[in-house]
């Protein structure tokens, strides 16, 4: 008998799905594929936040917006230095309501480098400049 | 002739049985209790150590290697490749960053476990982010096999913990930076000096000397900052985890699915958007 996937597992695939559009580089590198003299805001709903080694993402699904097309991949640093900089696995959920900061890829792929989140229901906001991490 | 031949056999079973000592011998003893204690003494390199970033930065800005005229064609070609958003991924295949570049490029934490008669470096961003560092005499051996990070050995002297690594892979990067960085082409060595400026400021004062790729040894420093916090722990981050997406099996069980890739790096799980196409 096949098992149809679960609610979990639709969501894990439109995570996948946003991935193959916009989530840049898996891995130790270089964040030159953003441009870092734009700087795109958007406003929307959590749909995950990945707290996964090697870099942290988060993916937004665009207030207005339905469906893959509207989600927004974007990448931050990695667990271990973001602790250092306040943060934890649960600083956000699925379903906040968030306004994201971002340098936008170059190629127009809907995705970026993660410059600050502000939860809309508290106010908080974060940022992750690794030079921060001095002064934590 | 029959005597001749008896004397090369005794020779050769002497041999094979002198380089069987070598490698039977007792290299890592059971410390004495003075050793543990002496210790005590050693400067302190407890808590965890963070790259100064901006330091690192500088470091390229205004102190690059001076590297061979054929070799700095390619700095300039990777350079002009990440200006134009198209930055070579040298770390994103999750091989070990190696010797020097653990030390010289990295964004994550280390931590240093001092031990009698080693110091264990251990990098935050995989496992494979460790370095052996033999404190206890011994000398570097004639021919060790090659490695990501290398043979070490060291010793203290007066609160400096020096350091000659040799053995280095050529594969392995000279990186100045996770996107510029050229493989050493064989022959690499790395002479450190580390130590405390400050009672959390660490020093690590490299001398890298690369011949294939370099037309004078490369002499600089990096900094590390030290904190204590349980907000700065050392995590275990598996670099490979990013080459995988959760997923359940035909079970229902938990398990990972393999990512696919394109040429940046960037995740193109195809076989999830199969997934995906069953529920729309």
């Amino acid at each position: 008998m096949t098992r149809r996937p679960g609610l979990r597992r639709i969501a894990l695939g439109l995570i996948a799905a946003a991935s193959c559009l916009t989530l840049p580089a898996s891995a130790h590198h270089s964040f030159a594929m953003f441009d870092s003299s734009q700087v795109r805001t958007i406003t929307g709903q959590v749909v995950q936040f990945r707290w996964s080694n090697p870099h942290v993402a988060l993916f937004v699904q665009e207030e207005g917006t339905t469906g893959r097309a509207g989600v927004w991949a974007i990448e931050l640093t990695s667990p271990g230095n973001l602790r250092r900089l306040g943060w934890s696995r649960t600083t956000l959920e699925p379903r906040d309501q968030v306004t994201v900061q971002m340098n936008p890829m170059r190629d127009g792929r809907q995705g970026g480098g993660f410059r600050e989140v502000t939860l809309l229901e508290t106010g908080e906001t974060f940022t992750a400049r690794l030079i921060d991490i001095e002064r934590n | 002739m029959r005597t001749g031949l008896i004397a090369i056999i005794a020779a050769a079973t002497l041999s094979t049985t002198a380089t069987a000592q070598d490698w039977d011998a007792i290299s890592m003893p059971r410390p004495a209790p003075e050793e543990w204690a002496a210790i005590a003494e050693l400067p302190d390199l407890s808590g965890t150590w963070s790259p100064d970033i901006r330091d690192q930065f500088a470091q390229m800005d205004t102190n690059p290697p001076n590297w061979l005229p054929h070799v700095q064609e390619q700095v300039d070609y990777l350079y002009a490749e990440e200006e134009a958003g198209r930055p070579k991924g040298l770390f994103i295949d999750c091989l070990p960053h190696g010797s020097p570049s653990l030390m010289a490029v990295t964004h994550n934490a280390i931590e240093f476990l001092v031990t009698p008669g080693r110091v264990t470096v251990l990098g935050e961003s995989d496992g494979n982010r460790i370095r052996r560092i033999w404190t206890d005499g011994r000398d570097m051996p004639e021919d060790p096999d090659p490695s990501f990070d290398g043979y070490s050995v060291g010793y203290w002297n007066d609160g400096v913990l020096v350091v000659e690594t040799a053995a280095i892979l050529p594969q392995v990067y000279l990186a100045i930076s996770e996107a510029v960085g050229i493989p050493n082409n064989g022959g690499m060595t790395v002479s450190e000096r580390i130590h405390l400026l400050e009672p959390d400021l660490l020093a690590v004062d490299m001398v890298i000397d690369a011949p294939e790729i370099l037309a004078e040894p490369y002499e600089t420093r990096r900094l590390f900052h030290r904190r204590r916090q349980r907000s700065h722990e050392i995590e275990q981050g598996v670099c490979r985890r990013g080459d995988f997406i959760e997923t359940e099996d035909e079970w229902g069980n938990a398990a990972w699915a393999p990512a696919t890739h394109d040429g940046m790096g960037n995740l193109l799980p195809d076989d999830l958007l199969e997934l995906l196409g069953d529920e729309e």
